[in-house]
């Protein structure tokens, strides 16, 4: 086995980013959905670092990481409130039952 | 200073519009004043440009290198067009303040009639063509929600989105037209290309040339769209007013006449034009003779008269244009507001309801008959030296076949005129209702629409130095003085239009002896009530986008997984065009 | 190679917390990627990152679902997905491949070798709008959790 270290890192983001991306599409429960976008945020944040370590300026790629932490942490904390006062509101977790659409 | 006037123009309205729907409604005699002092206050600004325009001011907004400048100039032509719709629509403003009394959501009403205005400045100030298409949008935007002000009447409701779809359609060519001229000369600014129009290739001018066209027929209701117009009638009057006299039909003649240098060349572009504004004129002018509907034989008449000038237009005959549209702007808004006070006392649009008004309501009579005489073409009145104007441009450069089925038009245009003026104050009372007269703000707004219908005619020749060639190069327009425009007038074929027009009044007086003539006539009036069959056409038009939408409508499943699906696919695309499309 | 060892573990985690039906289990699936994330972070020479990966990642983000989902309910849910598992499938598979296929060449390098760094200055002086910024997401994080608790304590006292 001869893979470079940046190939499996190639593999792992868009491995993260494509089970996200699944889950986005295939499941209904809005937790899910936001364990989906954590899934996804965590890609990214490889993609960064291996950005940052081929362009040989980790400094850079290490304070954008900072930065993408932080919002996803938000971004689950904003989603998890959400899916609470959703819950309460229709009684269920499902997105299907957010959308007023006439179909 | 002047620069900042000229924002001026459009900002004002813009801002009264937001402060009147802020104000909210319960303030309803706050909401009249404010749209009145802001309207007013618009109205001042556009006059006070006048001065500037010979000097070209040119406001640059810098937006970054992809759109260019924002350019805004106050030209002529852009100067004119704004005095029209800043000064007519505040008239109409003044107007509603009587007329709309107790109606409900006065801040919607308000903000988008001053929206509209500041919208139509914009639309006739500004040198770029994506600004152009911009306004021409906010204007159609505009009139829907105006034409649908009573939001619980399904006939408003489908005459406003009748005028949206219609007009939309017509924008399709303004926008074609306008990324084509992006495309080609790189710059959104059309000034440079009207003063060379050889920048575009012939054939791309030419695709540009009939999309202009299209758009325009669309706008100003000219054949085969013109059906849209008589169904905007739903509207309240002082925004029929608003939409016939000050800002929206005009934009399309102002189209027309801002690009015809640059289109004249391309071949069978001004026949095109020609023959639209010729059939629509004498189309409209039939239907208006057998409508007995107020509002609709006025619609008609609009229609008709925007005929006569995309007419000029495609005879050469600039100036007769926009000299036409002056005079019309002024006696049409009298005519409609005359009209509005009159449907507002009696309580129905039909004229076969209406009859021996006159004794009611005198101001009114002489106003709408001045209107009338003007419309008809009567001179001394406004109307008849501007459509002299048009017939003697449409002799000079125009088929002579043409001239003669313009002038009858004009003889039909006289008949229908008398026949209103006739149906609504004269003749046997058919209701026994009472009828007040019109309310003070009306007839403050009336007043000087009258004065200007017997007198704007005077200013012809400081018109014509408006339009002149130092501020509008390429029209070529060199009339300077009254003289030159009574010289032009007073010829042989004037007295022949004027034996037409007495005849269209003798057949009136005489209609009970020309009963053999009018029953042969019949299946023609059948098939003009029907619009001679274009309603089909249109209504088709607004059919199919309807239920195209309706089928579009699948693809909106509020469904979070689909809307994902199309992020992806979304996605996918932009790669294969990253990876594959070179 | 730990690396491959280190990813099949990171895709399994992912898959498992994507599969499971019950949500607190699968809060702690993410829990365990996050946690392999930041080894690999490690493993890239991004100690720093790492750190702070396994500690909000890890830690805080698994409390919070842990939190939300002790309000929201862990029943059952209905499996029957809007989208067709298949179509998916192929979807995710065809965008992968492209995106594979346009970061091949820039990835099938040798690892270059670790620069020198000083994270704390450059993030305190170059990047100090960054920081700005994360105080304000912090504040706004803040701001929610008060949602979600208000929320808690209102349900604790309508039953």
């Amino acid at each position: 086995m001869n893979i470079s270290i940046p190939v499996i890192a190639g593999l792992v983001i868009l491995g993260l980013l494509g089970i996200g991306l699944y889950a986005l599409l295939a499941v209904r429960n809005l937790i899910k959905i936001i364990i989906a976008l954590q899934i996804m945020v965590k890609g990214v944040l490889v993609a960064f670092i291996l950005a940052g370590r081929l362009q040989g300026d980790m400094v850079t790629a290490q304070s954008m990481a900072l930065v993408v932490i932080v919002a996803d942490t938000i971004v689950a904390v904003v989603g998890l409130a959400l899916a609470v006062q959703i819950r309460r509101h229709t009684g269920k977790l499902d997105t299907t039952a957010l959308t007023t659409l006439r179909r | 200073m002047a620069t900042t006037l000229l924002l001026l123009t459009i900002a004002i309205p813009w801002v009264g519009g937001l402060i009147v729907w802020l104000v909210g409604n319960k303030h309803t005699g706050l909401q009249h004043r404010i749209a009145v002092a802001f309207a007013l206050l618009a109205g001042g600004a556009g006059v006070a440009l006048i001065p500037y325009s010979s000097s070209q001011i040119v406001v640059n907004l810098p937006l970054g290198s992809v759109f260019g400048n924002f350019t805004f100039v106050a030209d002529g032509l852009g100067v004119f067009l704004t005095v029209v719709a800043t000064v007519i629509g505040s008239l109409a403003v003044i107007f509603s303040v009587d007329y709309m009394q107790g109606e409900d959501q006065l801040g919607r009403y308000y903000a988008m009639v001053l929206f509209f205005i500041g919208a139509m400045s914009g639309l006739v100030l500004t040198s770029n063509m994506l600004l152009v298409f911009f306004f021409w949008e906010i204007t159609a935007l505009c009139s829907y929600a105006l034409i649908s002000f009573h939001n619980d009447d399904p006939k408003a409701v489908a005459g406003g989105i009748k005028a949206l779809i219609i007009t939309q359609i017509g924008g399709v060519g303004l926008l074609a037209g306008a990324l084509l001229l992006y495309a080609v000369t790189g710059s959104m600014d059309f000034n440079a290309f009207i003063a060379n129009p050889a920048l575009m290739p012939a054939k791309w001018l030419g695709i540009m040339a009939f999309g202009f066209l299209i758009a325009a027929a669309a706008k100003s209701a000219q054949f085969p769209f013109q059906t849209w117009l008589p169904d905007a009638m739903e509207a309240p009057t002082p925004i029929s007013a608003l939409i016939h006299a000050a800002t929206m039909v005009n934009a399309g003649v102002y189209l027309m006449a801002r690009f015809y240098p640059a289109f004249k060349d391309v071949p069978g572009w001004t026949t095109a034009v020609l023959l639209v504004g010729m059939i629509t004129a004498l189309m409209a002018a039939v239907m208006a003779l057998v409508s007995n509907d107020l509002k609709r034989v006025l619609a008609y008449s609009t229609v008709s008269q925007l005929g006569y000038m995309f007419y000029a237009i495609g005879a050469g005959g600039i100036y007769a244009s926009q000299f036409h549209l002056f005079s019309h702007s002024i006696f049409k808004a009298l005519l409609f507001l005359g009209a509005g006070a009159v449907i507002h006392s009696v309580g129905t649009r039909d004229m076969r309801q209406m009859g021996g008004l006159g004794k009611q309501m005198p101001l009114v009579r002489a106003v709408f008959i001045i209107g009338g005489l003007a419309l008809a073409g009567i001179p001394i009145l406004n109307g008849f030296w501007s459509k002299e104007m048009v017939l003697e441009a449409g002799l000079a450069n125009a088929p002579v076949w043409t001239y003669i089925v313009m002038l009858i038009g004009a003889g039909i245009t006289a008949l229908y005129t008398f026949r209103c003026v006739w149906m609504v104050f004269y003749g046997e009372p058919h209701s026994d209702q009472h009828v007040h007269d019109a309310g003070p703000a009306m007839k403050v707004a009336l007043i000087p629409l009258a004065f200007a219908t017997l007198t704007s005619w005077l200013l012809a020749g400081s018109f014509g130095k408006l339009l002149g060639p130092e501020t509008l190069p390429a029209h070529g327009i060199e009339i300077s003085s009254l003289g030159e425009v009574i010289h032009e007038v007073l010829s042989l074929p004037t007295l022949i239009a004027l034996i037409v027009i007495a005849l269209g009044l003798a057949a009136w007086w005489w209609r009970g002896r020309l009963t053999g003539l009018s029953n042969a006539l019949k299946g023609v009036g059948q098939a003009a009530a029907d619009s001679f069959g274009f309603e089909a056409i249109n209504r088709g038009i607004v059919k199919g986008t309807q239920s195209a939408a309706e089928a579009l409508r699948a693809t909106q499943t509020g469904l979070l997984n689909w809307n994902i699906f199309g992020i992806i696919a979304g996605l996918i695309i932009v790669l294969a065009v990253v990876i594959f499309g070179g | 190679m730990w690396h491959i060892l280190i990813m099949t573990g990171i895709l399994l985690c992912a898959i498992m917390a994507i599969r499971t039906k019950r949500l607190l289990v699968s809060a702690i699936w993410l829990a365990g990627c996050s946690a392999l994330v930041a080894l690999f972070l490690y493993l890239l020479g991004a100690p720093e990152i790492a750190v702070i990966e396994l500690s909000v990642g890890a830690g805080l983000v698994t409390v919070l679902f842990v939190f939300a989902i002790n309000i929201a309910g862990d029943e059952a849910q209905p499996s029957h997905p809007v989208i067709s598992r298949p179509l998916a499938w192929a979807v995710i598979a065809v965008a992968a491949l492209l995106v594979g296929w346009l970061l091949l060449p820039g990835v099938n390098v040798a690892v270059p070798g670790l620069p020198e760094s000083q994270l704390g200055n450059t993030l305190w002086q170059a990047r100090s709008l960054d920081m700005f910024l994360i105080g304000v997401l912090i504040f706004a994080g803040a701001l929610a959790m008060l949602g979600l608790l208000a929320d808690g304590k209102k349900e604790a006292v309508e039953p």
